[in-house]
């Protein structure tokens, strides 16, 4: 179901100042997707999802799940969060410590007063779903955290709700599990047919995640696209320094010809992808450290060559880090890790156009 | 939803602000007052009166050293079973548990009079044998003294200094230690330096509340100071209510003032140190035990001090007062006493009507006050965990500050209210008296069991289609059921054997237990006392028994989130 969300604002008052936790929000999230709110703490993402599930009244605006609207300021409606038939799971599970996980699991089909067989069929065939199967007489808080995050993800699915919320779901367990879990996830998900919103300050989580990303900076959605548009395409510089390691660096338009957009910087002049900026204007140069791709040998000729010096070299694994001076700037870079070269040797490296990302300042 | 909590927040301090200012106001207006039943005008005659009574000054010297000495003693006494507890390999270590609860259901009041049977100058039970079997002339300990009084209020007073110690010193970080011994300092040295240093806050809370309890103490001071002559402020403000011919509330209420304002000021330094001291604390849970002080050839010397001092604590006061109960008259264990024994004592306890008038008046007030004041400690515990504004800042504090309050102190503030209402000489005066003071008990367990209630656990009910109600019936009260039993059982185990407010508030026909006890010491009928006595202990035993269960409960649930 798609969820529709208009002109969205929710103020806090604290020592007599107004906070805009949210501020005029304009948001659809497509049906059936896997659909991330991502952003630094206090962005206001976890806000908005309460706003959604109705735990928040926004202060104005229109909220509609499928056809229904679920909340509106003008309309004055304002639908409780029991009766919107959602799911949702919670960043501390909010697994209930004095049921077992059946009654857990079961407990929004007995309030919604099913017959007991139905019951027990949906409960068995959800936790068979999320591999739990056999843990129905178990305490719940004797459980693993993965295993306490599975009962949280089978009692939000198992009322069958066309749209499923998740606030920041994976940020209690390990590093290990989490990844594990993830892909889980992301395969339990893949095989339902729901809306699924996501809640995440993590950007790996929602890159590896997503169908399409939103990107929220102190109440406001910057941009909204995939997660490969997100990362490559970025239309903003807090977008594209946010959702991975990027180099940026000042410059300048000089020219724009068919296929290029072409500036100076400390580097030199270099050619980018194409965006439409004014010739002359201040533009920020955000190159990620993998695509600085040396050149080997001496006087290397082509499209956007530079040479630099090493001026440090960590090795990180899978990687070299590198950090290279190039005039005044100085470059991360991301070195395949069986490359032989040490602090101080002089470089060639090349930058894909394709890869040169141009953002307002 | 936000209005009405706010609403229910700003009602709560309204009430909460009633029952503890109150007595305050009164207290403070009462001392600037001519007289009891008129205020008339404004006058410091009281203030003059009381601070120029020549016997002032040995009161107060008396005061500052019971208060110190015991809360000193106290402490030490807590550290070092803390210390062997957690950090050495004595043996029996269950004894500890005891020890820390145990002393809890035997009421202050006949802790104190066991030690007078035991330990008076003319026939203490002790003193007696010592004086037959070493020929000596005179009783060998006077209990009736300030050395007296000091060591029983200490012991009275350890359980608490040990439940601050004993957690601060098992969450304490072990590798700080063991860097000073690495870095060459011996097991004294890093005693002195790292470990004493670090759990300074937690030591300091001990000593201050304390120094709090034995301020407020009346038990010890009346049943042994008082036939000696030694009189602490305590005793001084019940010598001017209760005794002699003209009693004089104003006069009191003027010494109270600074009672109170002592009490106040240290509960606040024990609060902002009790904060810093689980700052200090919070370093633990990195999964290693502390390791273990072998005591080797120490072990058994030093179990043998704990069990002389459980005996001492526990087992001592109870069998002299069930003795008690049931030979004629005080004498020392024989053939003979055993043959004389009787149920007399028992028979003319249950027969006396003013004894099984307090005996109903405390079972009343027990089962009413706590089930108001549990009511009351649920709306309080719920707007200061749950509803984060300035107003239930407020009402925490305001919540809080009558666990300062000397209870006798307080009782002169409340009769000065109480006589200018209807309520006076009923047994409702006792009823609010008891809750405003033992709010804080009942508040406690409530705000513990609410902060279990995560927010989550409530919002996922409605999220999965649950009405308010339902949620309340299905989530909310079953996760808050042990809280509040465990409250309830805490504050009637207060109630039934309440001393220092009832005697100040108690008029002939409200009677309570404490009471009449303290009136059988004053007559020297310490048979019956005895019997009334172990009745007593025996519903709080019950009760904390019962607490001690639910809590076991409880943390089943808690452990295993």
């Amino acid at each position: 179901m798609e969820i529709r969300i208009r002109g969205v604002s929710k103020y806090y008052f604290s020592e007599g100042k107004t906070i805009k936790a949210l501020d005029g929000v304009d948001l659809t999230i497509p049906a059936n997707q896997i659909f991330t709110l991502l952003g630094p703490s206090g962005c206001g993402k976890t806000t908005l999802l309460r706003c959604i599930v109705g735990l928040e009244a926004p202060d104005t605006g229109e909220i509609s799940i499928g056809d229904e609207v679920v909340w509106s300021k003008e309309k004055n409606i304002s639908i409780p969060p029991e009766k919107r038939g959602l799911g949702m799971v919670f960043q501390t599970y909010a697994i209930w410590p004095h049921m077992n996980v059946f009654d857990n699991v079961a407990y929004p089909l007995q309030v919604r007063n099913l017959p007991k067989d139905i019951i027990r069929d949906k409960v068995e065939k959800t936790l068979r779903f999320v591999r739990l199967e056999g843990f129905e007489n178990r305490p719940a808080t004797k459980l693993s955290g993965g295993q306490q995050q599975r009962v949280a993800l089978a009692r939000a699915l198992v009322a069958e709700p066309k749209v499923i919320l998740f606030d920041e779901p994976l940020s209690n367990l390990d590093a290990k599990l989490r990844e594990e879990t993830r892909k889980e996830l992301k395969a339990f998900l893949g095989k339902l047919q729901i809306t699924a919103v996501y809640v995440t300050h993590d950007r790996i989580e929602a890159l590896a995640l997503s169908d399409t990303i939103a990107i929220m900076r102190a109440g406001q959605i910057v941009e909204v696209g995939s997660p490969q548009k997100i990362y490559f395409d970025a239309d903003h510089r807090f977008v594209a320094d946010f959702i991975g390691r990027a180099n940026l660096v000042k410059a300048t338009v000089r020219a724009q010809d068919a296929d290029y957009t072409v500036v100076d910087c400390g580097m030199g002049t270099i050619a980018c992808q194409r965006r439409d900026f004014a010739i002359g204007s201040e533009v920020t140069l955000c190159l990620r450290p993998e695509f600085i791709r040396l050149v080997r040998g001496e006087g290397a000729a082509g499209k956007n060559v530079v040479n630099g010096r090493i001026e440090s070299l960590v090795f990180v694994g899978e990687a070299y880090e590198a950090e290279i001076r190039v005039g005044n700037e100085l470059l991360l870079a991301k070195f395949d890790s069986d490359v032989n070269l040490s602090a101080g040797d002089a470089v060639s490296f090349t930058l894909d156009p394709a890869h040169c990302l141009l953002v307002a300042i | 939803m936000d209005k009405a909590r706010a609403q229910l927040t700003w009602s709560l301090v309204i009430i909460v602000g009633f029952l503890t200012v109150c007595p305050v106001v009164m207290l403070a207006l009462g001392s600037v007052s001519e007289g009891l039943t008129a205020f008339g005008d404004f006058t410091p005659d009281k203030y003059i009166e009381a601070y120029t009574d020549p016997a002032l000054l040995d009161v107060m010297v008396n005061t500052v050293i019971f208060v110190l000495g015991s809360s000193v003693l106290a402490t030490v006494l807590a550290l070092f079973l803390a210390y062997l507890n957690t950090r050495t390999d004595i043996p029996f270590k269950f004894l500890f548990k005891v020890l820390s609860i145990i002393p809890m259901m035997i009421p202050h009041l006949l802790f104190s009079v066991s030690w007078a049977l035991l330990l008076n100058p003319s026939n203490g039970m002790i003193n007696t044998v010592l004086k037959s079997a070493l020929s000596l002339e005179s009783a060998p300990f006077n209990i009736y003294s300030l050395h007296g009084m000091i060591l029983v209020e200490a012991l009275l007073d350890l359980p608490i200094a040990y439940l601050i110690i004993a957690p601060a010193m098992a969450s304490f970080d072990v590798a700080l230690e063991e860097s000073s011994r690495v870095f060459g300092a011996g097991t004294w040295r890093t005693l002195l330096r790292v470990t004493l240093p670090v759990l300074r806050p937690a030591i300091l809370a001990a000593f201050i509340l304390g120094v709090v309890r034995s301020l407020a103490s009346f038990a010890v001071p009346s049943v042994l100071g008082m036939p000696g002559r030694v009189n602490v402020l305590a005793t001084h403000l019940y010598e001017m209510i209760a005794l002699g011919f003209a009693t004089d509330y104003g006069k009191a209420a003027a010494v109270g003032m600074s009672v109170l304002a002592t009490s106040v000021t240290l509960i606040y330094v024990y609060r902002a140190l009790t904060a810093e001291s689980e700052k200090y604390v919070t370093i633990a849970g990195r999964g290693y035990r502390p390791t273990m002080i072998e005591l080797g050839k120490a072990r058994i010397p030093l179990f043998i001090i704990v069990a002389v001092l459980s005996l001492f604590m526990i087992v001592l006061p109870v069998a002299v007062l069930l003795y008690t109960s049931f030979v004629p008259y005080t004498m020392v264990p024989s053939a003979r006493a055993f043959s004389l024994m009787s149920l007399k004592h028992w028979s003319d306890v249950l027969q006396d009507p003013l004894s099984l008038l307090a005996l109903k008046n405390s079972l009343f007030l027990a089962l009413a006050g706590a089930t108001l004041g549990v009511v009351l400690s649920i709306f309080v515990g719920y707007a200061i965990v749950k509803v984060k504004t300035r107003a239930s800042g407020i009402l925490e504090s305001l919540s809080f500050l009558s666990f300062s309050f000397p209870g006798i102190v307080i009782g002169v503030g409340f009769m000065w209210f109480f006589v200018q209402t209807p309520l006076y000489a009923t047994i409702w005066a006792l009823l609010i008296g008891y809750v405003a003071t033992y709010l804080p008990y009942g508040v406690r367990p409530m705000a513990s069991a609410f902060v279990q209630v995560h927010a989550h656990l409530e919002e996922s009910s409605l999220v999965c289609g649950a009405s308010y109600l339902t949620t309340m019936r299905r989530i909310i009260v079953p996760l808050l059921i042990p809280g509040i039993v465990s409250a309830w059982i805490l504050m009637a185990t207060m109630f039934v054997r309440e001393l220092t407010l009832s005697v100040v508030l108690s008029r002939p026909g409200t009677e309570v237990l404490a009471v009449q006890i303290l009136r059988f010491a004053d007559d020297g009928l310490w048979g019956k006392l005895s019997a009334l006595g172990i009745i007593m202990i025996l519903i709080s035993t019950t009760l904390v028994v019962l607490a001690t269960l639910v809590g076991a409960q409880f943390k089943a649930v808690e452990g295993g989130g």
